[in-house]
């Protein structure tokens, strides 16, 4: 069964590349362009397995999209990864302690997506 | 992808997600004597793998998952 | 380095001596408000500067500090010892960084694991704190974390390896192919971030060892919290060093990372409650690995093994000497230590630094062949410890043998004889042992050779304390060579000086009304200026001869008037300037004084003593090679105080003392002198035991031994040839070096004496001049040539009448107030084969000099005038003789030879 992961970042852009990538690597992968409707696809019956999310995005950003899946019934184990640029050291640190597993570096290139999903994805 | 229970026995079966710990450890700890057989698993989580340790519940197979039996060997060794 | 960086690094160093000091005071008065907040604030500065580099080691050290810092400062986290402690070690660690820095400009990689383990100990401490703060008993748990760090090389599980496995680590670690041991404390509420550990470390590739530890807190399992992380996992991997860091970067803090060096695998194994092995094997083991046999030793080696049951874990041992004497042949320490482990059935301690092996080789040595202080360089000191333990060996092989029935074969006799000779020439000494060697071989017998190498030690013993007696004398009389154990602290001292005197500077610009106003002078300078008025001096000694010569020789008595005159306004104010750059160059003993509290603290935990430090007279200046002459002795002193004065609490106890020992540093200045006292309320030393040890040592006679007073006894301590390492354990053990001390403080002109009482303490004193600048001599005649005695080394001065003195022993004595001095003539101690004149009446013109204590008159030909001097060390190669202590221009121009009673006789 493949495994599900729902990306957020408000550059489509990007969305477009990981999607790709992940797509081509039997991810079943979902978009959003921010933390509100990220949010609004989880509370509707989504349930991925991993979740990549941007930091500044309009109307919810990153951090504040973490902590709200943690309050999320069912989200509360499930792994997050930020995507940061290399100067974010600040937000990674930050993003992890507000419930996020690790970071990826922009730009995500494919093999290091992939060795970074599969070292906090189980079974992936 | 899940534990299996019985009467007397909870199967692993690949996966055991971070979620199956609390039933785990609330049916150990009603079937004092459940014994556990891992043979189809090939990963557990590290919550259910405390509740284990915690428990030391009888082995009835061991995984085939070559890893993930020496990993278990040293967890639940006496 | 760019001026932003050496900004960060001066005041970087600043903030580190503030961090320290707080943290003392912090322990005085553990809820100061103002104390948390200002050490907050100099850590969080620190780390901020920190940053503005690219030095992450530093800051993420600094970090988990500030962290902490922040949690004690709102009252989050209790302060405690252990707590101080783990940030004296981090800013230790930040300082050593600083150091690195400023000498390579940046820090190496290396220091990238020990970085994380002490932010990981801080981290710790702060959520371990955190999480029992209602329990209050963080103490007792960040002591835990304490002192699982320090022993953690110790206590390393690897003792569990199958020994085939550990052979297996041991051979790749050689290879240089490292090993990790790496240990994983994931947080508690790390499942709620996503994460599973043991997923993780499921992925460390080449893992060789596992181990997983549960910490349940749930007093019933029914409320075991599944979901809060209780597991801490620790494993063995050759995996390479970037793989790890990969694997574990979103969790550094988390993970603890050690190399394992090669040494560590190599654990003997097994069955330790049979011990097989008897102690003539693991002589004769030792002896034939001392005489680099090998082969030999091999061959007993493998045969013991055929004897002895594999699971024994002497046998373990034994197939580990093998193993390193194939794989790391000139590793001798191991192998010594391991084949010593036979012995104690304790496993070598790798972790302890290489000197404990060898100084348990110095032990031996010293004991067998009676105490031989060596006191020279140390690469010296190390060549002749290895030819005795070497020689020895071979003593001890040719008389075992001997007795034993042992048959001797011509290889053995001439395998014995070449190791010998091999070893003689390494140390310079002559080996006729060919025809011993003959004689041997005719006889087929060890006993001509074991004759010879008796005669031989007994000899050389003599060697070597001649030796000795020439390198002291070099220390003492030039200036430049220092003791080589001396040399680093100076070197210390002198930068910790000049540092000083730049936060003095700096800290002008911040508060200047309390500060007086500094001016930062390069050390240098002063010494130039210093110079410069010695010249002057002497110079100006000149104008009452030439005062003279116009008035005798050219007759012209008003202006031999005018320049009389002259030259005392010129003397006055040359006398002045000499007081006042003496009076520059003075600095007060605080300066060494300040490093105590630390040491003190440090080393009465690690010993498990209590002791309280006073401190007084801090503000006592002296000159500042005289401060820091003092540096090493008084550290040695309040070691020795430490490790062997004081008692342990219990014993204090028991014999009716406070728990807590005192010990009490004082500095006073009396007239031209400062006077330091260390003096403590310990145990004392018996004078019984050292009369003993003294007789044992030869030092002193029978007749002494019985006559010797308890004070007497007790000086005996400042012998050289006192001091081994085996006299420490039977006696109170301020033995060890206090030859050094006391030859240290010589050198600067002082003198050192010591008070015991059994039971009570022991007080020794220190007296030192304040400056080192002049030197009042004596002028005295002897064979027409002059020559100056130190005056603070002159008792008085007589004229003993022929008819009075006396001969005993071939020896020329006196008496003097009804004393016995002995008397011996200068002419014969500098080897002028012509008798002293003496005056009109038939009297010697007789110096009595103290020397070690004693009295003891030098005949003289004439006594002339004192004189202040300069006294300028001889260089070259009269700076070896060591009769002389320097030399001194005089005011005529001519050169004033100052002798060294003390070497002389």
């Amino acid at each position: 069964m493949p495994k599900s992961i729902l990306i957020v970042d408000d550059s489509v852009t990007m969305l477009m590349s990981v999607k790709t990538n992940l797509e081509m690597n039997k991810f079943k992968v979902e978009t959003a362009d921010d933390g509100v409707k990220a949010l609004a696809k989880l509370t509707s019956g989504f349930k991925p397995d991993l979740i990549i999310t941007d930091i500044n995005m309009p109307n919810m950003g990153g951090i504040e999209l973490i902590k709200k899946i943690r309050t999320l019934p069912g989200f509360r184990f499930t792994p997050i990864l930020t995507l940061t640029t290399e100067s974010q050291q600040g937000k990674r640190d930050e993003g992890k302690a507000a419930g996020a597993t690790g970071w990826l570096v922009k730009p995500v290139g494919g093999t290091d997506l992939l060795k970074i999903i599969k070292q906090v994805l189980p079974g992936a | 992808m899940a534990i299996e229970y019985k009467k007397s026995v909870a199967t692993f079966s690949e996966f055991i997600s971070v979620e199956e710990a609390e039933a785990l450890l609330e049916w150990l700890l009603k079937n004092p004597k459940g014994k556990v057989n891992f043979a189809e698993c090939t990963h557990i989580h590290a919550s259910s793998l405390q509740v284990l340790m915690a428990l030391k519940p009888t082995i009835v197979a061991e995984p085939k998952d070559a890893d993930l039996a020496v990993w278990l060997k040293v967890a639940l060794a006496d | 380095m760019n001026n932003l960086l050496e900004q960060f690094l001066s005041e970087g160093r600043d903030f580190l001596q503030g961090i320290g000091e707080k943290l003392m005071q912090l322990e005085d008065e553990p809820n100061s408000t103002p104390l948390m907040t200002e050490l907050f604030r100099f850590v969080h500065t620190l780390k901020g500067n920190s940053g503005l580099f690219e030095f992450p080691e530093m800051t993420r050290v600094l970090h988990a500090s500030e962290d902490l810092m922040d949690a004690v400062r709102n009252g989050r986290v209790g302060y405690s010892q252990d707590l101080a402690d783990q940030l004296l070690d981090a800013m230790d660690f930040v300082g050593m960084l600083m150091d690195e820095i400023e000498a390579t400009g940046e820090i190496s990689k290396n220091h990238a694991v020990p970085a994380a383990e002490h932010a990981q100990v801080l981290r710790s401490l702060l959520v371990v704190s955190e999480s029992n703060a209602d329990s209050n008993s963080d103490l007792h748990t960040s002591s835990e974390i304490k002192s699982e760090v320090n022993s953690l090389l110790a206590e390393l599980p690897i003792f569990e390896l199958e020994e085939s496995v550990a052979e297996e680590l041991y051979l790749h670690a050689l290879e240089g192919e490292t090993a990790f041991w790496v240990e994983y404390k994931p947080e508690s509420d790390c499942f709620f971030k996503g994460e599973d550990p043991l997923f993780l470390m499921r992925q460390v590739p080449d893992t060789l060892w596992r181990h997983i530890i549960l910490n349940n807190t749930a007093p019933i399992l029914a409320e075991m919290d599944v979901y809060s992380n209780q597991l801490v996992f620790q494993l063995l991997t050759t995996a390479p060093s970037e793989e790890l860091d990969d694997l574990f970067r979103y969790v550094p803090d988390e993970i603890k990372r050690i190399e394992i060096p090669a040494l560590a695998f190599v654990r003997p194994t097994g069955n330790q409650d049979d011990h097989a092995i008897d102690i003539d094997f693991i002589d004769n083991a030792l002896a034939l690995l001392n005489k680099n046999n090998i082969s030999v030793l091999t061959q007993i080696i493998n045969t013991m093994l055929e004897l002895s049951a594999p699971e024994l874990w002497s046998s373990s041992v034994l197939r580990w000497v093998l193993r390193l004497l194939e794989h790391e042949p000139d590793n001798k320490t191991a192998q010594h230590a391991l084949l010593k482990s036979l012995q104690t059935l304790t496993a070598p301690d790798w972790s302890a630094p290489a000197e404990h092996v060898e100084r348990s080789d110095s032990k031996e040595v010293e004991h067998a062949t009676t105490s031989v202080n060596v006191r020279k360089t140390e690469e010296d000191d190390e060549l002749l410890q290895n030819f005795y333990v070497v020689v020895n060996a071979q003593r001890e092989i040719l008389s075992l043998s001997h007795k034993s029935g042992f048959s001797w074969t011509a290889g053995r006799l001439k395998s014995i004889a070449s190791t010998l000779m091999g070893c003689y020439r390494a140390v310079n000494r002559e080996c006729n042992i060919d025809n011993v060697l003959e004689r041997a071989l005719a006889e087929n017998s060890p006993t001509p050779l074991l004759t010879w190498l008796e005669e031989s030690l007994a000899n050389n013993e003599q060697d070597v304390e001649i030796e000795v007696e020439t390198d002291f004398s070099e220390i003492s009389t030039s200036s430049e060579s220092t003791p080589n154990a001396l040399i680093s602290d100076h070197k210390d001292a002198h930068e910790n000086v000049v540092h000083n005197e730049a936060k003095t500077a700096r800290r002008v610009d911040e508060v200047s009304t309390v500060v007086p106003k500094t001016l930062k002078v390069d050390q240098d300078k002063i010494d130039r200026l210093m110079n410069l008025i010695g010249e002057m001096v002497v110079a100006k000694n000149a104008l009452p001869y030439l005062a003279n010569r116009a008035e005798t020789v050219f007759g012209v008595r008003d202006l031999s008037r005018e320049i009389k005159a002259q030259y005392a306004v010129i003397n006055r104010v040359a006398e002045e300037m000499q007081d006042t750059i003496m009076q520059v160059r003075m600095m007060p003993v605080s300066f060494i004084f300040q490093r105590f509290p630390r040491m003190v603290r440090d080393i009465s935990r690690k010993l498990g003593k209590e002791v309280e430090l006073v401190l007084e007279g801090e503000s006592t200046e002296a000159d500042k090679n005289i401060v820091e002459a003092l540096s090493d002795p008084l550290i040695h002193i309040v070691r020795n105080s430490l490790d062997h004065g004081l008692e342990q609490p219990d014993v204090r106890l028991a014999a009716g003392k406070n728990a807590t020992g005192k010990l009490t540093i004082r500095a006073t200045q009396e007239s031209d002198r400062v006077l330091i006292e260390i003096m403590d309320d310990g145990k004392g030393i018996d004078p019984k035991i050292i009369k003993h040890k003294a007789y044992e040592k030869g030092l002193i006679d029978e007749t002494t031994l019985e006559r010797i007073s308890d004070q007497d006894a007790i000086n005996l301590i400042f012998a050289a040839g006192f001091s081994t390492v085996e006299v420490i354990s039977d006696l109170s053990g301020r033995g060890v070096g206090m030859d050094v001390v006391r030859s240290a403080v010589e050198k600067v002109n002082g003198t050192v004496g010591i008070e015991s009482q059994v039971g009570k303490g022991t007080r020794i004193h220190l007296s030192l001049p304040l400056s080192m600048a002049v030197t009042n001599v004596i002028i005295i005649e002897s064979n027409k040539q002059i020559f100056g005695v130190p005056m603070d080394m002159v008792v008085e001065t007589v004229r003993v009448p022929r008819s009075q003195i006396r001969t005993i022993k071939h020896k020329q004595t006196t008496v003097l107030r009804g004393r016995v001095v002995p008397l011996l003539s200068l002419n014969q101690l500098l080897a002028r084969g012509v008798e002293q004149l003496p005056n009109e009446d038939d009297e010697f013109a007789t110096l009595i000099v103290r020397v070690h204590g004693e009295h003891i008159g030098i005949l003289v030909d004439e006594f002339r005038e004192t004189v202040d001097i300069i006294l300028k060390p001889m260089a070259g190669i009269l700076g070896g003789l060591s009769s002389y202590s320097g030399a001194a221009l005089l005011g005529d121009g001519s050169v004033l030879m100052v002798l060294n009673p003390r070497e002389l006789i």
